[in-house]
Protein backbone atom coordinates (compact mmCIF):
# COMPACT_ATOMS: atom_id res chain seq x y z
CA UNK A 1 0.00 0.00 0.00
CA UNK A 2 2.42 2.58 1.19
CA UNK A 3 4.56 1.95 -2.03
CA UNK A 4 2.20 4.08 -4.27
CA UNK A 5 1.55 6.71 -1.24
CA UNK A 6 3.48 9.88 -0.73
CA UNK A 7 4.66 10.29 2.50
CA UNK A 8 2.59 13.15 3.16
CA UNK A 9 -0.20 10.48 2.89
CA UNK A 10 1.13 8.10 4.86
CA UNK A 11 1.65 10.25 7.85
CA UNK A 12 -1.52 11.95 7.52
CA UNK A 13 -3.63 8.52 6.70
CA UNK A 14 -1.78 6.78 9.56
CA UNK A 15 -2.61 9.74 12.37
CA UNK A 16 -6.59 9.88 11.23
CA UNK A 17 -6.50 6.30 11.57
CA UNK A 18 -4.79 6.78 15.07
CA UNK A 19 -7.23 9.24 15.81
CA UNK A 20 -10.46 7.34 14.87
CA UNK A 21 -9.18 4.33 16.57
CA UNK A 22 -8.69 5.97 20.15
CA UNK A 23 -10.82 9.31 19.69
CA UNK A 24 -10.04 10.18 23.18
CA UNK A 25 -6.52 11.26 22.05
CA UNK A 26 -5.86 14.80 22.67
CA UNK A 27 -3.72 15.08 19.73
CA UNK A 28 -1.57 13.41 17.34
CA UNK A 29 1.87 14.70 15.78
CA UNK A 30 4.96 13.68 13.38
CA UNK A 31 8.04 15.90 13.33
CA UNK A 32 11.46 15.78 11.92
CA UNK A 33 13.97 14.69 14.73
CA UNK A 34 15.19 18.04 14.67
CA UNK A 35 11.75 19.63 15.34
CA UNK A 36 9.89 20.71 12.38
CA UNK A 37 6.03 19.39 12.20
CA UNK A 38 5.25 17.27 9.04
CA UNK A 39 1.65 16.33 9.89
CA UNK A 40 -0.54 16.49 13.00
CA UNK A 41 -3.96 16.37 14.27
CA UNK A 42 -3.66 18.69 17.57
CA UNK A 43 -6.64 19.30 19.94
CA UNK A 44 -7.30 23.69 19.85
CA UNK A 45 -5.28 25.32 22.47
CA UNK A 46 -1.75 23.13 21.78
CA UNK A 47 1.10 24.80 20.01
CA UNK A 48 2.16 22.03 17.23
CA UNK A 49 5.19 23.96 16.38
CA UNK A 50 6.06 23.55 19.94
CA UNK A 51 4.92 20.03 20.68
CA UNK A 52 7.23 18.98 17.27
CA UNK A 53 10.26 20.74 18.73
CA UNK A 54 9.86 19.59 22.28
CA UNK A 55 9.24 15.74 20.66
CA UNK A 56 12.53 16.09 19.06
CA UNK A 57 14.05 17.36 22.43
CA UNK A 58 12.01 14.59 23.89
CA UNK A 59 13.75 11.68 21.71
CA UNK A 60 17.56 13.27 21.32
CA UNK A 61 17.52 13.13 25.40
CA UNK A 62 15.95 9.64 25.69
CA UNK A 63 18.94 8.60 23.30
CA UNK A 64 21.20 9.98 25.56
CA UNK A 65 19.58 8.61 29.07
CA UNK A 66 19.11 5.21 27.15
CA UNK A 67 22.90 5.23 25.82
CA UNK A 68 24.09 5.79 29.49
CA UNK A 69 21.95 3.19 30.96
CA UNK A 70 23.04 0.59 27.94
CA UNK A 71 19.40 0.69 26.68
CA UNK A 72 20.11 -0.27 23.17
CA UNK A 73 18.28 1.45 20.51
CA UNK A 74 15.45 3.86 21.91
CA UNK A 75 11.98 3.09 20.89
CA UNK A 76 9.71 5.01 23.36
CA UNK A 77 10.30 7.92 25.64
CA UNK A 78 6.63 9.15 27.85
CA UNK A 79 6.03 11.79 30.36
CA UNK A 80 3.33 10.86 32.73
CA UNK A 81 1.54 13.85 34.62
CA UNK A 82 -1.85 13.75 36.96
CA UNK A 83 -4.29 14.71 33.94
CA UNK A 84 -2.54 12.74 31.29
CA UNK A 85 0.40 11.62 29.25
CA UNK A 86 2.85 11.84 26.42
CA UNK A 87 4.17 9.26 24.10
CA UNK A 88 7.22 9.77 21.80
CA UNK A 89 7.92 7.07 19.93
CA UNK A 90 11.12 7.23 17.25
CA UNK A 91 9.93 6.79 13.95
CA UNK A 92 12.40 6.41 11.48
CA UNK A 93 13.95 9.98 10.54
CA UNK A 94 11.45 11.24 12.86
CA UNK A 95 9.07 11.32 16.02
CA UNK A 96 5.86 10.56 16.75
CA UNK A 97 4.09 12.03 19.63
CA UNK A 98 0.88 10.69 20.80
CA UNK A 99 -0.98 12.99 23.39
CA UNK A 100 -3.21 11.14 25.78
CA UNK A 101 -5.84 12.01 29.10
CA UNK A 102 -5.59 10.44 31.84
CA UNK A 103 -7.68 7.12 32.29
CA UNK A 104 -7.54 5.61 28.71
CA UNK A 105 -6.84 1.87 27.72
CA UNK A 106 -3.19 2.37 27.90
CA UNK A 107 -3.05 -1.51 26.59
CA UNK A 108 -4.94 -0.51 23.01
CA UNK A 109 -3.01 3.36 23.10
CA UNK A 110 0.41 1.72 22.83
CA UNK A 111 -0.43 -1.54 20.27
CA UNK A 112 -2.24 1.14 17.98
CA UNK A 113 0.93 3.70 18.61
CA UNK A 114 3.91 1.17 18.01
CA UNK A 115 1.57 0.12 15.09
CA UNK A 116 1.61 3.79 13.54
CA UNK A 117 5.22 4.44 14.73
CA UNK A 118 6.42 1.44 12.33
CA UNK A 119 4.07 2.45 9.23
CA UNK A 120 5.66 5.94 9.59
CA UNK A 121 8.93 4.38 9.79
CA UNK A 122 8.42 2.91 6.38
CA UNK A 123 8.36 6.37 4.36
CA UNK A 124 10.64 8.50 6.83
CA UNK B 1 33.40 24.01 49.32
CA UNK B 2 31.65 25.25 46.45
CA UNK B 3 29.97 22.77 44.05
CA UNK B 4 30.66 22.59 40.19
CA UNK B 5 29.47 25.59 38.88
CA UNK B 6 26.68 25.47 35.68
CA UNK B 7 27.61 27.51 32.58
CA UNK B 8 25.42 27.90 29.84
CA UNK B 9 26.87 28.35 26.25
CA UNK B 10 24.03 30.05 23.90
CA UNK B 11 23.94 31.70 20.63
CA UNK B 12 22.61 31.39 17.07
CA UNK B 13 22.97 28.03 14.64
CA UNK B 14 26.22 27.47 13.76
CA UNK B 15 28.18 30.03 16.24
CA UNK B 16 30.27 27.43 17.36
CA UNK B 17 28.49 26.28 20.88
CA UNK B 18 29.18 22.68 20.63
CA UNK B 19 32.85 22.65 18.81
CA UNK B 20 33.61 25.54 22.09
CA UNK B 21 32.37 22.47 24.70
CA UNK B 22 34.22 19.50 22.87
CA UNK B 23 36.85 21.85 22.28
CA UNK B 24 37.30 22.21 26.36
CA UNK B 25 35.76 19.21 28.04
CA UNK B 26 37.77 16.94 29.46
CA UNK B 27 35.09 14.29 29.91
CA UNK B 28 33.04 12.93 26.71
CA UNK B 29 30.82 15.56 25.48
CA UNK B 30 26.97 14.29 26.17
CA UNK B 31 25.38 15.80 22.69
CA UNK B 32 22.22 15.28 21.19
CA UNK B 33 22.84 16.46 17.66
CA UNK B 34 20.62 15.20 15.10
CA UNK B 35 20.94 15.65 11.39
CA UNK B 36 18.98 18.60 9.95
CA UNK B 37 15.96 18.72 7.53
CA UNK B 38 16.92 21.80 5.93
CA UNK B 39 19.47 23.72 4.91
CA UNK B 40 21.36 25.37 7.87
CA UNK B 41 24.72 25.62 6.41
CA UNK B 42 25.88 22.23 8.19
CA UNK B 43 25.04 18.76 8.60
CA UNK B 44 24.43 18.23 12.42
CA UNK B 45 22.29 20.64 15.13
CA UNK B 46 21.57 20.45 18.77
CA UNK B 47 17.90 19.10 19.80
CA UNK B 48 18.60 19.22 23.37
CA UNK B 49 21.85 20.29 24.68
CA UNK B 50 25.73 19.55 24.89
CA UNK B 51 26.90 18.53 27.83
CA UNK B 52 30.84 18.80 29.17
CA UNK B 53 32.72 19.25 32.13
CA UNK B 54 36.74 21.00 33.01
CA UNK B 55 38.54 22.83 35.63
CA UNK B 56 39.60 25.77 35.37
CA UNK B 57 42.12 26.89 37.97
CA UNK B 58 41.33 24.28 39.67
CA UNK B 59 37.15 25.28 39.60
CA UNK B 60 35.02 22.59 38.07
CA UNK B 61 32.93 23.69 36.11
CA UNK B 62 29.81 22.19 34.07
CA UNK B 63 29.13 23.31 30.71
CA UNK B 64 25.73 23.17 28.92
CA UNK B 65 25.22 24.12 25.28
CA UNK B 66 21.83 25.11 24.20
CA UNK B 67 20.27 24.36 20.76
CA UNK B 68 20.39 27.39 18.41
CA UNK B 69 17.47 27.36 16.59
CA UNK B 70 14.71 29.80 18.13
CA UNK B 71 11.77 26.81 18.53
CA UNK B 72 14.02 25.91 21.04
CA UNK B 73 13.19 28.32 23.23
CA UNK B 74 11.88 26.36 25.96
CA UNK B 75 16.18 24.75 26.50
CA UNK B 76 17.15 28.42 26.69
CA UNK B 77 15.23 28.62 29.46
CA UNK B 78 15.26 25.15 31.21
CA UNK B 79 18.91 25.14 30.72
CA UNK B 80 19.80 29.32 32.30
CA UNK B 81 18.06 27.81 35.27
CA UNK B 82 20.49 28.12 38.00
CA UNK B 83 23.48 28.72 35.74
CA UNK B 84 26.18 31.35 36.96
CA UNK B 85 27.33 32.45 34.01
CA UNK B 86 25.82 32.66 30.29
CA UNK B 87 28.45 32.65 27.14
CA UNK B 88 26.98 33.71 24.40
CA UNK B 89 28.83 32.82 21.02
CA UNK B 90 28.34 34.92 17.69
CA UNK B 91 29.69 34.06 14.57
CA UNK B 92 32.45 37.22 13.61
CA UNK B 93 31.73 36.12 9.85
CA UNK B 94 28.11 36.06 10.11
CA UNK B 95 26.35 39.76 10.84
CA UNK B 96 23.31 38.41 9.52
CA UNK B 97 23.02 36.02 13.03
CA UNK B 98 23.42 38.88 15.50
CA UNK B 99 19.77 40.21 15.73
CA UNK B 100 19.09 36.30 16.44
CA UNK B 101 22.00 36.35 19.17
CA UNK B 102 20.58 39.46 20.73
CA UNK B 103 17.07 37.86 20.24
CA UNK B 104 18.40 34.99 22.42
CA UNK B 105 20.32 37.41 24.65
CA UNK B 106 17.02 39.11 25.56
CA UNK B 107 15.11 36.32 26.08
CA UNK B 108 17.71 34.41 28.30
CA UNK B 109 18.23 37.11 30.69
CA UNK B 110 15.18 38.82 30.90
CA UNK B 111 14.18 35.62 32.62
CA UNK B 112 17.55 34.83 34.04
CA UNK B 113 19.61 37.81 35.83
CA UNK B 114 22.86 35.80 34.74
CA UNK B 115 26.56 37.33 34.35
CA UNK B 116 27.41 36.99 30.64
CA UNK B 117 29.99 37.05 28.06
CA UNK B 118 29.95 37.39 24.41
CA UNK B 119 32.17 35.28 22.48
CA UNK B 120 32.84 36.27 18.61
CA UNK B 121 34.24 33.40 17.35
CA UNK B 122 35.96 32.83 13.54
CA UNK B 123 38.39 35.25 14.77
CA UNK B 124 40.85 32.76 12.44
CA UNK B 125 39.22 33.71 9.44
CA UNK B 126 40.89 36.56 7.68
CA UNK B 127 37.65 38.56 7.33
CA UNK B 128 35.73 38.79 10.36
CA UNK B 129 34.01 41.43 13.28
CA UNK B 130 36.23 42.13 15.44
CA UNK B 131 35.38 41.86 19.30
CA UNK B 132 35.39 45.66 19.49
CA UNK B 133 33.11 46.08 16.85
CA UNK B 134 30.86 43.58 18.29
CA UNK B 135 30.77 45.44 21.58
CA UNK B 136 29.42 48.26 19.78
CA UNK B 137 26.74 46.65 17.53
CA UNK B 138 25.28 44.82 20.98
CA UNK B 139 25.89 48.37 23.10
CA UNK B 140 27.93 46.44 25.42
CA UNK B 141 31.40 47.21 27.85
CA UNK B 142 34.52 46.08 25.64
CA UNK B 143 35.01 44.18 28.95
CA UNK B 144 31.31 41.68 27.79
CA UNK B 145 33.05 40.78 24.47
CA UNK B 146 36.36 38.49 23.54
CA UNK B 147 37.53 37.47 20.39
CA UNK B 148 37.81 33.09 19.74
CA UNK B 149 38.09 30.45 17.73
CA UNK B 150 36.02 27.74 19.48
CA UNK B 151 37.88 24.88 18.27
CA UNK B 152 41.08 26.45 19.90
CA UNK B 153 40.69 24.85 24.19
CA UNK B 154 43.35 27.70 25.45
CA UNK B 155 40.88 30.53 23.54
CA UNK B 156 37.92 28.64 25.09
CA UNK B 157 39.59 28.67 28.61
CA UNK B 158 40.59 32.56 28.34
CA UNK B 159 36.79 33.17 27.41
CA UNK B 160 35.81 31.30 30.70
CA UNK B 161 38.31 33.30 33.08
CA UNK B 162 37.17 36.35 31.23
CA UNK B 163 33.28 35.33 32.15
CA UNK B 164 34.61 34.21 36.05
CA UNK B 165 35.96 37.34 36.31
CA UNK B 166 32.50 38.84 35.87
CA UNK B 167 30.90 36.38 37.88
CA UNK B 168 32.74 35.96 40.90
CA UNK B 169 31.95 39.53 42.63
CA UNK B 170 28.26 38.73 42.38
CA UNK B 171 29.36 35.17 43.46
CA UNK B 172 30.49 36.69 46.55
CA UNK B 173 27.58 38.35 47.12
CA UNK B 174 24.89 35.88 46.74
CA UNK B 175 26.84 33.53 49.29
CA UNK B 176 26.71 36.31 51.97
CA UNK B 177 23.00 36.87 50.90
CA UNK B 178 22.36 33.16 51.87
Amino acid sequence: MTSTMSKQEVLSSTLAALRANLPELKGVLVATADGLPMAQSMNAGTDANRVAAMAATALGLGKRIGDTVGNGVLTEMSVSGTDGQVFFYAAGRGVLAVVAPAGMNLGLLLMEARDAAANIATVL
Amino acid sequence: MRGPLKLVVSGPVGAGKTTFIRALSETAVIDTDVAPSEDIGKDSTTVAFDYGTLHLDGLPLHLYGTPGQDRFDFMWDILCEGALGLVMLVAGDRPQDFPRARGIFEFVTSRHAVPFIVGVTRQDLPRVWEPEDVADYFRLPYAHVVGLNATDPMDGARTLTRLLELVEPQGHSEERAV
